[in-house]
């Protein structure tokens, strides 16, 4: 009787019920880096990003706001302990003013520049696995040349260093398999922002069309600038009233 | 009590002269006066302490250097360090003098004589001109090397009254005093009354007088020996091969490591050196981020440089420097490298490793610099802050582009869009032209949807000059 009545029941209205939907939003070992936008803490396995293992980046080009969506992260990780941030083999120079605004220490930067593919996949496995990273940003100069088990040894070294480890890639390296236990794959959007896609992630299925919407610090510039040139302008005033009177 | 007095009469001279100089007259400049000639100026007719434009017209093939002080006491530090080889009591009597005690070392030298002759040669050997002189005290002696009167030994005392007034180091008002009252020789001040000098001079010439003569105790400080190591390995069979090297130098390498422990220092830099049996040795140096003790790391550190140095087909002796020591503050060893506290030893570990093998240029850090041109807003920094500093508030209140491009990319502005700007950067206009800056600085959109940072510069070209990523 109660369980045919229970049968009944539509299973949205059980109490207790497990549903698969569910899997990601259970934070039960809640000790991922919070990425500072909650639509995609929601969908990744720790709460965000993972404290230790590779996550792959995979974006066409360079500047579309892959960092601006680590930077919230990385702030956080530089605020909080004493490891550093260790950027191998970064495309351009990261500009240590911008850095600071963003929150990021610039004093936690490590930056190595490695003069070949080899040279730049080994700092980047020592980086991982010497434990002194908190996190570690990988740019490799042929990243065609990498193959799967080097891709193994960085998440084995990530692990083992508790680094969280990200590698850049081109979006072409979406069809390859990958031992990364994060794949996501980033474009840009007209208005500023990430369209980012789940390629893997752990105890869950690919996700597509998560939209992020960046915050560039251009709006209110313009406000800024104006309340700056009336506050000169009261003090101008403030300064030659006396005169004035005199 | 016998001390040795060397003065060094042309120091000065000595540490700034090189080949180029040797064979014309030279003088040393302070404040446009000569202060010191050598002997070809003074055969000139160059007199100590005229005008450096006379020196030049009495000898037109005069050279002239400024004095450095600075140079002149790492100098003498330098041969205080050599000396230290005569006795364990040497002392620096600056600017230009060194003193050492030498009664306990006459046994081991046999005697005054032999003992000033090989001061004189080591000095000699070393390139300097030096006046040595003996005497019970230590002023004494000085005095007597000052005035050049060190020539009999056995009567320094007797000497001293004939020494010039000048050798005494006294302040010039009173040197200028005394030689008023028709004093200019030490014999006559000393025959006057302590007590009577002492109501009409000060108590310092008092004192003098009583250390001169050892009445009243001259303690001088002596130097510390720096500690050194150096040590070397001859092999009875050359070695071929890198690899079988290991084995040698792990021996000088666990040598060190007790040598260092004993005295609880670190060594900031190696150099080994692998030489052939005939030839000139190779030079490897190895530099640490921090200062390190453990033989294991400076294998390891040095291995990971071996794959890329140049060495000799056949090795027979190697040896092994330590350079740059520092006394260690005393601290446990690392037991769980992932504790946080102890991820500073983990951080220099890890630059340490990447240093060794890709270079020393090519780990860095970065460090915000306080100046409008982007360029020079920030700045490279050692991989490892010796202490943390705190980074001063980010004063800047327009938005700056995370990846910068260095130098600047010229561009077609065609192909931007422009969203923001311009925000002008005019500086440094009171600096060289090269340093100075106009620009107008644009956010602009790219065709791949990239916010890129552009600028115009006075000859109106674009430029791209960063990502915001």
């Amino acid at each position: 009787m109660t369980a045919w009545a229970t049968a009944q029941k539509s299973p949205d209205s059980i109490e207790g019920l497990w549903r698969a939907r569910e899997l990601p939003r259970r934070r039960a070992a809640d000790d991922g880096i919070e990425t500072g936008f909650p639509v995609l803490d929601d969908v990744l396995a720790d709460g965000g990003w993972p404290t230790a293992g590779l996550v792959e980046l995979l974006l066409e080009g360079c500047g579309i706001g892959e960092l601006r969506l680590l930077s919230p992260a990385l702030a956080a990780l530089s605020r909080t302990g004493k490891r550093c941030i260790a950027w191998v083999n970064p495309p351009y120079l990261p500009y240590a003013p911008a850095l600071q605004a963003a929150g990021i220490d610039p004093a936690r930067v490590l930056l190595v520049r490695p003069k070949s593919h080899e040279e730049a996949l080994w700092a980047l496995e020592q980086a991982c696995k010497s434990g002194g990273c908190s996190a570690v940003l990988g740019w490799l100069a042929e990243p065609a040349r990498l193959r799967f088990t080097e891709i193994r040894r960085l998440q084995f070294a990530a692990k083992q260093g508790r680094a969280w480890t990200n590698l850049f890639r081109p979006a072409d390296a979406v069809r390859e398999a990958s031992a990364a236990e994060l794949r996501l794959h980033l474009r840009p959007r007209s208005d500023d922002g990430l369209q980012v896609d789940i390629v893997k992630r752990r105890s869950g299925w690919p996700l597509s069309g998560i939209e992020l919407t960046l915050g560039t610090g251009l709006t209110g510039q313009r406000e800024r600038l104006y309340e700056q040139l009336e506050r000169w302008r009261n003090r101008m005033l403030a300064a030659s009233r006396p005169a004035l009177m005199r | 009590m016998l001390w040795l007095a060397a003065h060094f009469p042309r120091l000065g001279f000595e540490v700034q002269r090189d080949d180029d100089s040797a064979n014309r007259p030279a003088v040393l400049v302070q404040d446009n006066r000569v202060l010191q000639a050598d002997d070809a100026a003074l055969e000139a007719g160059i007199a100590i302490g005229s005008t450096l434009a006379t020196a030049h017209s009495i000898a037109p093939g005069l050279v002239h250097f400024q004095r450095e002080a600075e140079l002149e006491t790492k100098r003498l530090e330098v041969l205080s360090q050599a000396s230290y080889r005569f006795s364990s009591q040497v002392s620096l009597a600056p600017p230009d003098a060194l003193l050492i005690e030498g009664s306990g070392s006459l046994r081991l030298f046999r005697g005054g004589e032999a003992f000033r002759s090989m001061v004189s040669q080591l000095y000699d050997r070393l390139g300097h001109a030096h006046r040595l002189a003996t005497a019970p005290t230590p002023m004494a002696a000085l005095i007597l090397a000052r005035a050049g009167l060190g020539q009999r030994p056995g009567e320094a005392m007797a000497t001293v009254h004939e020494a010039p007034l000048d050798a005494m180091d006294l302040p010039d008002a009173e040197t200028e005093r005394l030689a008023n009252m028709g004093i200019t020789r030490i014999g006559q001040l000393l025959a006057l009354p302590t007590a009577e000098l002492g109501k009409r001079f000060s108590d310092a010439l008092v004192n003098d007088l009583d250390r001169l003569t050892g009445r009243r105790a001259d303690p001088r400080e002596s130097i510390a020996p720096v500690e050194r190591f150096h040590s070397r390995l001859h092999l009875l069979e050359p070695i071929r091969g890198r690899g079988a090297l290991l084995f040698p130098m792990r021996r000088l390498a666990d040598e060190l490591e007790h040598w260092l422990n004993a005295r609880c220092l670190g060594a900031g830099k190696l150099v080994w050196f692998f030489a052939p049996f005939a030839a000139a040795a190779q030079k490897l140096e190895v530099r640490f981020a921090s200062p390190r003790t453990d033989a294991k790391s400076f294998l390891a550190l040095t291995g990971l440089q071996l794959d890329r140095a140049q060495l000799p087909e056949e090795v027979m002796t190697v040896s092994l420097q330590a350079d740059e020591l520092t006394p260690l503050p005393l601290a446990s060893a690392d037991l769980l490298a992932l504790a946080d506290d102890h991820s500073g030893t983990s951080r220099t570990e890890l630059v340490d490793r990447l240093a060794a093998k890709l270079g020393t240029e090519a780990v860095a850090g970065l460090s915000p610099a306080d100046d409008h041109r982007p360029e020079l807003a920030w700045r490279w920094q050692a991989p490892v802050a010796r202490r943390a500093k705190t980074a001063p508030a980010p004063t800047a209140q327009a938005v700056r582009p995370l990846w910068l491009l260095d130098p600047p990319h010229p561009v077609d502005a065609r192909r931007f869009k422009l969203l923001n700007g311009p925000e002008r950067i005019d500086v440094g206009w009171w600096e060289d032209d090269a340093r100075a800056l106009e620009r107008d600085y644009f956010v602009a959109a790219a065709r791949s949807g990239a916010h890129c940072w552009l600028y115009r510069d006075r000859e109106q070209c674009w430029y791209l000059h960063g990502y915001f990523s």
